[in-house]
């Protein structure tokens, strides 16, 4: 249970939410820059298609005749967060198409989803300790 | 990967946007200053001052780490912004008539700075925007980084 996927999970959704804040705030920086491309970072569409693999609903699994062949496709990959350019966005005169709005939006949205993360990463641990406390108290 | 980083960032803009406003704020103390330049034995106006930023893209240690590591794919988000040059506008000055002024040559005419009190109230509000929104994405790297300091 120390080592469980769970906290492996939730260590890598907090990294994604962090690069992800990251991003944000660097576009917000360059609000003003002439020529300015934004991004955002996608994470959860990833982890969603390893936790699939893993539930063994992969889009991209291998028929295994034996329990100990080694899992084809993206079973127990490593969901990495990716940054992209920002899709379907307006672009303004100065050629910076950095939207404001949506910014502030996507910031507030994933602070909110860090925030969440932090209680069920603390919950996680809360868990273990009433395990070796022994539920006493 | 560190929260702190996105407060530099933040931080970065705060001081480009700082130093927008004082230049706007320059622009507009000195929009009727005749005498801003010695030039060949004459005054020149003072001419209107505008800030360039750039995305600041040059690759952090943290960068190379994260690219190595292979925590993140893709290309890597930038450092912020930074002011890159504080050039002049070649807008020519605007000519006023005023014979009784001491810089006014001899028709009669005075060259008064290429200063737009309009525009530079337009850039103000923008410049004080842009740092309301930075102030906001601080505000949000330092409670979420609180956040992380709950886990226990």
């Amino acid at each position: 249970m120390l080592d469980s996927y769970h906290l492996q999970v939730l260590e890598r959704s907090l990294d994604a939410a962090t690069l992800r804040h990251r991003t944000i705030a660097n576009n917000l920086a360059n609000i003003d820059t002439p020529q300015f491309k934004s991004q955002q970072v996608i994470f959860e569409s990833f982890l969603q298609d390893e936790l699939d693999a893993r539930a063994g609903n992969g889009k991209l699994e291998a028929y295994r005749t034996n329990q100990r062949h080694i899992p084809f496709g993206n079973a127990g990959g490593v969901a990495v967060p990716q940054i992209v350019s920002n899709p379907n966005n307006f672009i303004q005169n100065s050629g910076n198409d950095v939207d404001l709005e949506a910014e502030t939006t996507e910031l507030a949205k994933n602070q909110i989803w860090y925030s969440g993360l932090t209680q069920l990463t603390a919950g996680h641990f809360q868990k273990l300790r009433s395990v070796i406390e022994g539920g006493g108290k | 990967m560190s929260l702190f980083q996105g407060i530099n960032t933040s931080a970065s803009a705060l001081t480009a946007n700082r130093l927008r406003l004082d230049t706007i704020a320059s622009n507009i103390a000195q929009a009727e200053t005749t005498r801003a330049n010695f030039v060949d034995g004459a005054w020149q106006p003072y001419r209107r001052k505008m800030v360039e930023l750039s995305p600041q893209t040059n690759g952090t240690f943290d960068n190379f780490l994260q690219a190595a590591v292979g925590t993140v794919s893709g290309s890597q988000g930038g450092q912020g912004v930074k002011v890159t040059a504080i050039q002049e506008d070649n807008t020519p000055f605007k000519r006023v008539f005023d014979p009784s002024h001491p810089d006014a040559d001899q028709d009669g005419y005075l060259l008064m700075p290429n200063v737009d009190p309009m525009k530079e109230m337009v850039d103000m509000i923008s410049a004080s925007r842009s740092y309301e929104a930075n102030v906001t994405a601080l505000n949000a790297s330092k409670s979420m980084m609180l956040k992380a300091l709950e886990i226990k």
